[in-house]
């Protein structure tokens, strides 16, 4: 274990990464004073201040405790454990499209969801609904392709299966449910941070607060992984026990991230690639990829409450647009150079 | 499996005896399983009063009762046709056995056409419902394939995803469209499960021409297919235009695919799974591939179509939602062929 010292990348802290990061902090504390202040209910951006500080009154005091303040919190919590997710996932994996929404752990959640939705009403929280389908559809995928998350091109096409018999699942519950349920439904399984409140906050924070210093841990072995598997193990690590672990984690995160705000798509693919291509640095970016989350989808849920076009839609539809046109210059730009 | 996909080999033929054998036990199926789709049902119909019932001498109410199921048969034979051929075509020209109008996100772009054409410009009726599906339905196979398998090679992984991408931007129109007008929601809802059921005759004459010129073409495509699965250098040396030939194979896919969605909705795997029974069954020569294509696939439509009457009686599970259960499976044994680095 000692050896290894030498031949590792440090984690120096590069300049690079730190006007990165300062940049995204910035963007993301605009993004926040932007979604408390813009809008027919905002708070005067004059009383903003004040009002964080404790001096809130009446309407004020209405949109920041209950409004747009849990919801601004569940947002950054969701967007950072999506990106944590989303980063551990394609350090593993070694592929940029090797999220835990391409197989199908959104679809699986919204399966769940739809399930609980339909036939054991009031019986079930929802969210336990997403949670319980979520895990089931990671579980299957895993099974499946009889190699675990070892070849991408494998987990890939069985997420695609599992994804079909969910959005089938779905497709049924939204069929065969009252109109203004499937609304509320079809709202859900697609992501929404609507009517958000602390105790969501809390369960989001948690799981981040928990998974947080675990990954933080297996950084630099992850990093040591992507070199691959016998170069990781010359240089003293265990990649087999690495990988599951950093997949548990993720699972966690994605799963605690859906029961709070349901299957958001995309940010935990575009966060990663996004914290990867403004750093530059190697490895998974752990604290940059949740930053990047946060502030996607903090922006996006402002799109979402002030864009006039369609101001009823859930976020996931956003997040949805974002990531498929951002999978879409993926798609071209890898295989330009010929990697995929 | 990228590469040990349809191959060609008219040397590969399967022998006369075993051609005739597996022809006859196609046209039993197809036989077996279309009446089946008229006898069995929400009302369950005693075999004795069933053979009165079919020889027009029996309570009329059952009589009244089969019938109402005729035209159900008659579009489940019809869009099984159509899918199971589209299928065939599309794993055929990229030489993709993952090549579907679900996969593909074909289905996607169809359906994103008619909704948006239902809540805009208040198109509504099956006849303009189905001119709606075509131009979408194109335009998807159009990028999906400009994306999957430009530079000659594709990969099956690469086509795949392309596919999945366009199909999850789509949906986010479509989801956006739907929740922002209720009454198209209302419909869409409907529409978007895949179900041969609530349909009369008229939309099986509105979709019939476009279907049955698909299908000409289709079995006209046989031989020029043969020739381009050689090889595109081969192809061309022996006298053959492959990029006319893929470029034709592709669009009378999609014409296919479209006519079907039109008429049923979007039914996945159908047109994943079919090519592969039929390659299993028959080798691979792309006149007999789509031949029985185009037999074998009205019956695992019209097989998926009565357990869906049969599971919840007296509700009904819609084929689109059978299909997807029975389909995605053999896809996942699919996957633990495929090679572990792919």
């Amino acid at each position: 274990m000692t050896a290894r010292g030498a031949t590792t990348p440090r984690r120096t802290l590069r300049p690079r990464t730190l006007a990165t990061a300062a940049a995204f902090l910035t963007l993301l504390l605009a993004t926040a004073t932007a979604t408390l202040t813009l809008g027919r209910l905002g708070i005067a951006p004059a009383e903003l201040p004040a009002a964080l500080l404790g001096d809130a009154e009446g309407k004020n005091a209405f949109v920041l405790e209950r409004l747009r303040g849990p919801r601004l919190i569940v947002a950054l919590g969701v967007g950072a454990a999506f990106g944590l997710a989303g980063t551990l996932f394609q350090s593993v994996t070694r592929n940029p499209l090797g999220s835990p929404d391409v197989i199908g752990i959104g679809a699986g959640a919204g399966a769940g969801a739809a399930i609980v939705a339909l036939f054991l009403p009031g019986l079930l929280p929802v969210p336990l609904g997403a949670l319980t389908g979520a895990v089931l559809a990671m579980a299957i995928v895993y099974l499946s392709t009889g190699t675990g998350f070892r070849s991408p091109g494998r987990f890939i096409v069985a997420g695609i299966g599992v994804t079909a018999v969910a959005q089938a699942i779905i497709q049924y519950a939204v069929y065969a449910i009252e109109r203004d349920k499937a609304s509320v439904l079809t709202a859900y399984v697609n992501g929404s941070l609507n009517a958000r409140s602390w105790e969501d906050a809390a369960t989001i924070w948690l799981a981040v607060a928990l998974t947080a210093p675990l990954t933080a841990l297996i950084a630099r072995d992850l990093t040591v992984g992507e070199m691959g598997d016998d170069t990781a193990t010359a240089l003293g690590t265990r990649p087999a026990r690495i990988r599951t672990t950093a997949v548990v984690l993720s699972i966690i995160l994605s799963a605690a991230a859906v029961s709070a705000a349901g299957p958001i798509a995309f940010v935990s693919l575009c966060a990663p690639q996004i914290a990867r291509r403004c750093t530059r640095a190697p490895g998974p970016n752990l604290a940059m990829s949740a930053l990047a989350g946060a502030f996607l989808l903090a922006l996006a849920d402002l799109a979402a409450q002030q864009l006039p076009l369609f101001t009823t839609l859930p976020v996931g539809i956003y997040t949805m647009a974002l990531g498929g046109g951002y999978l879409g210059y993926l798609l071209l730009s890898e295989w330009r150079r010929g990697a995929l | 499996m990228t590469t040990r996909t349809p191959h060609p080999s008219r040397g590969a033929r399967p022998g006369a005896t075993r051609l005739a054998f597996s022809l006859a036990l196609a046209l039993a199926l197809l036989a077996a399983t279309t009446l089946a789709s008229i006898a069995l049902g929400n009302l369950h119909i005693p075999p004795h009063d069933l053979w009165n019932a079919l020889t027009g001498n029996g309570d009329p109410h059952h009589t009244a009762v089969l019938q109402s199921r005729h035209p159900r048969t008659a579009l489940g034979i019809l869009a099984g046709a159509c899918l199971a051929v589209a299928g065939t075509l599309m794993q055929g020209v990229t030489r993709n056995p993952l090549a579907d109008p679900g996969m593909l996100g074909i289905n996607a772009g169809a359906s994103a056409t008619i909704v948006l054409a239902t809540a805009y410009l208040g198109v509504s009726g099956q006849h303009d419902i189905l001119w709606w599906s075509l131009p979408g339905a194109l335009a998807a196979g159009a990028v999906v394939h400009l994306i999957g398998t430009r530079r000659g090679g594709t990969s099956t992984v690469r086509l795949v995803l392309a596919g999945a991408v366009l199909a999850a931007v789509l949906n986010a129109l479509i989801q956006a469209v739907t929740l922002s007008e209720p009454q198209v929601f209302d419909n869409y809802r409907f529409w978007v499960v895949g179900s041969l059921a609530g349909r009369d005759f008229d939309i099986l004459w509105t979709v019939l021409p476009l279907a049955a010129t698909g299908l000409t073409a289709a079995l006209a495509l046989g031989r020029p297919l043969n020739t381009v699965a050689l090889g595109d250098d081969s192809a061309t040396a022996l006298g053959a235009k492959p990029a006319r030939t893929k470029a034709a194979g592709l669009l009378t896919a999609t014409l296919l695919a479209a006519a079907a969605t039109a008429a049923t909705g979007p039914i996945a795997f159908v047109g994943l799974a079919v090519p592969h029974l039929v390659r299993a069954l028959i080798g691979t020569d792309f006149r007999l591939q789509i031949l029985f294509s185009l037999l074998l696939g009205p019956s695992l439509l019209l097989t998926a179509d009565i357990i869906g009457r049969l599971v919840l009686r007296p509700e009904e599970l819609m084929v689109g939602i059978v299909t997807a259960f029975v389909g995605a499976p053999a896809l996942l044994i699919a996957v633990r062929k495929m090679r572990k680095n792919a």
